[in-house]
């Protein structure tokens, strides 16, 4: 008896959940509709007083994950200037962006590499014609514990140490047991902090240092599954703070202003590099890459929206705040004034 | 005879036995509480979820619910104007259409499956392949949708817009509509159809007058549930045109001219675009959790409608 009186307790209170729960949905539903509505109406009165030289239309905008970030950002800080031009961003991967674009689907491809020949033929089949401009850079800065003595790590240093046949490796020296030539690395604890699989640095991490020397090996490009994932850049921090002999990565712009790390030089096949603004800026310090937009010519010169769209991000804003908000590195001046050229000379 | 006798003689022996020992059924107890103790289990782990999900989502929900309800979605967790909104919108529609789609056409193929087809190996071949048709994975539905609705009936729904997303949904529930209607119907007494022919009714009055007045309850439940897996899946929405950056218009509620446009957003699709966004911007996971509240909200206010319903058909019932 006692029992089933517990069991119409239990139900009686899930029922009392649910109820609330859906009365809150409606409260949370009458709230929604008031400022929506209240928003598209002073989203239209903006509309009126706007100045001459405004224009409308939609830009359609896909490609690599990496950039679609700054292509949105730009669409954000564009919307106050030209609210009624309408930018869809998509991020399935610069491959499949540039089927679209080649296709004449999309009006700007996003990249983190350059257009490969294939694709170019593609485009050139269909007519396509673009101009490539190149936007930022994505630079990933490798990391240890202040005190660790260990100063300059190479790709194979770095494929010892977190790919995916390092498994169970708990030391630096551990490396070299794969038989690539690898650094002199102390026999010193090796404790591992990155980012988890959702994180774009994880993806370019692989894709700039492991991929390569993965594939030679026929391995699978990818880390080692036993490290300390975290979604948070500050978590990543921590733990290489944590440890002198710790190993870590995260994007550089996040880097550069953390204290009590060491920023470790990489040597991409051309000496030993140190992370800063500059030499990523350059392309000298080697896990960076370049991030660009394709852009469809035709369709630039066709819609003023598009054109309007480029411009933009091709100002200060564009280049330099946009790409700077979302946490990658800002082409140097010079590069910016290369990339402007190719727009204006297009 | 014998064996009602022994029937008897066994229930007679355990009454005895019960009177003489006045032992508790110590069996029976456990049984009942390792019961209670899985309820116990199934409920904890609902209640941790949401509890971690509200938890998480707090801060957004009370700090600008009418915001994060109207916003869009945007690059950076800490925009005032990043919102569900366009999400929201996307998955109402996407359920109307599974409603007006599947809802039919799946209580119908279940009536015919049920009352009139003739129970033969054709109609057995295709009731085993609606079943099998249930555990499809629902990417397989999210290809379908993009050869036929996407590339082949362009004209139709517009390529990749919210229409083939509410087709594509459809067809994917529409075995768990077929599959619940026809248990549904199936329970109904067959005194009622008896009764019902003996009056002199036809075959389609008995359907409109018994069965379906009967099924109603069971038919609701099965559709409103198979409603709420529809409106959470997001793989095959991705495949279907849903964006994953930025979406340019932000349409209301019943701006029918943007069911064929081209791209939309759907509520599933923006958790899991947030929380892979959490890895550039960690305030991103906050957002999504909210979003997930919003979703969960979303769910149980159809699910709610649906109770409330069926207790309206089983009033009606009697």
């Amino acid at each position: 008896m006692r029992l089933q009186k517990l069991l119409v307790l239990i139900i009686g209170l899930i029922t009392t959940f649910a109820l609330v729960a859906a009365a809150c949905g409606n409260d949370d539903d009458d709230g929604a509709a008031a400022p929506s509505t209240s928003e598209q109406q002073s989203s239209g009165s903006d509309a009126q007083p706007a100045p001459a030289g405004t224009v409308s239309g939609s830009v359609t905008i896909s490609g690599s994950s990496t950039v679609e970030p700054i292509s949105v950002r730009v669409a954000e800080l564009f919307e106050d200037v030209q609210p009624d031009v309408a930018v869809t961003v998509d991020g399935p991967g610069t491959g499949d962006g540039f089927k679209l674009f080649c296709a004449g689907e999309t009006d700007i491809s996003d990249a983190s590499r350059q257009i490969k020949d294939s694709e170019a033929e593609d485009c050139a089949e269909s007519g396509v014609e673009w101009v490539e401009l190149r936007v930022g850079i994505d630079g990933i800065a490798v990391m240890t514990g202040e005190s660790n003595p260990v100063e300059c790590v190479t790709f194979n240093d770095i494929y010892g140490l977190v790919g995916p046949e390092s498994t169970g490796f708990g030391s630096w020296s551990d490396a070299g047991s794969l038989g690539l030539a690898t650094s002199d690395l102390p026999d010193a604890d090796l404790d591992i902090y990155g980012p988890g699989e959702e994180s774009g640095t994880f993806d370019s991490f692989i894709e700039i240092v492991l991929e390569d020397i993965a594939d030679e090996r026929g391995q699978d490009a990818t880390t080692r599954p036993d490290y300390n994932a975290n979604a948070d850049d500050n978590v990543i921090i921590q733990g290489i703070q944590s440890s002198d002999t710790s190993f870590g990565w995260v994007g550089f712009a996040f880097a550069a202003n953390a204290s009590g790390v060491k920023l470790l030089d990489v040597d991409g096949g051309d000496g030993c590099v140190g992370a800063n603004a500059n030499t990523i800026a350059s392309g000298e310090y080697p896990v960076s890459r370049s991030l660009y937009i394709y852009v469809n010519k035709a369709k630039a010169e066709a819609s003023p929206a598009v054109s309007a769209y480029v411009d933009f991000y091709m100002s200060d804003e564009g280049l330099g705040t946009a790409v700077a908000d979302v946490g990658y590195v800002n082409l140097t001046d010079e590069a910016k004034g290369a990339t402007r050229a190719n727009w204006a000379g297009r | 005879m014998a064996k009602a006798r022994l029937v008897g003689d066994r229930t007679n022996k355990v009454m005895v036995q019960a009177m003489e020992r006045r032992s508790t059924d110590v069996r029976g107890r456990v049984f009942q509480i390792s019961l209670l103790v899985t309820l116990l289990v199934s409920l904890f782990i609902l209640a941790v979820l949401i509890v971690d999900v509200v938890m998480d989502g707090w801060g957004i929900l009370t700090g600008r619910p009418g915001g994060f309800l109207g916003g869009t979605m945007r690059s950076l967790s800490d925009d005032p104007k990043l919102g569900v909104h366009q999400a929201l919108v996307g998955t109402f529609w996407i359920a109307v259409f599974v409603a007006v789609l599947a809802f039919p056409i799946g209580i119908g193929a279940a009536i015919w499956l049920e009352e009139y087809a003739p129970k033969n190996r054709f109609t057995r071949f295709i009731e085993l392949n609606i079943r099998n048709l249930a555990g499809v994975p629902s990417i397989v539905y999210g290809l379908l949708g993009l050869f036929l609705f996407v590339n082949h009936l362009e004209g139709v729904t517009g390529g990749k817009s919210i229409a083939s997303a509410g087709i594509t949904l459809a067809i994917l529930v529409l075995p768990i509509v077929v599959i619940t209607a026809q248990e549904a119907i199936r329970a109904v007494p067959q005194g009622l159809k008896e009764g019902a022919y003996g009056v002199g009714a036809t075959k389609w009055t008995m359907i409109r007058s018994q069965v379906l007045p009967y099924a109603a309850p069971g038919i609701l439940t099965g559709t409103l549930l198979s409603m709420s897996r529809g409106i959470g899946e997001a793989a095959p929405l991705l495949l279907v045109g849903a964006v994953s950056g930025r979406l340019g218009r932000d349409s209301g509620f019943f701006d029918f001219g943007d069911i064929n446009a081209d791209a939309f957003m759907a509520m599933p699709v923006i958790i899991v675009e947030w929380v892979q966004n959490s890895g550039r911007d960690p305030g991103f996971a906050e957002a999504a959790a909210a979003a997930i509240v919003v979703l969960l909200v979303f769910v149980i206010l159809m699910n709610a409608t649906a109770i409330f319903l069926r207790n309206h058909f089983e009033n009606k019932r009697g």
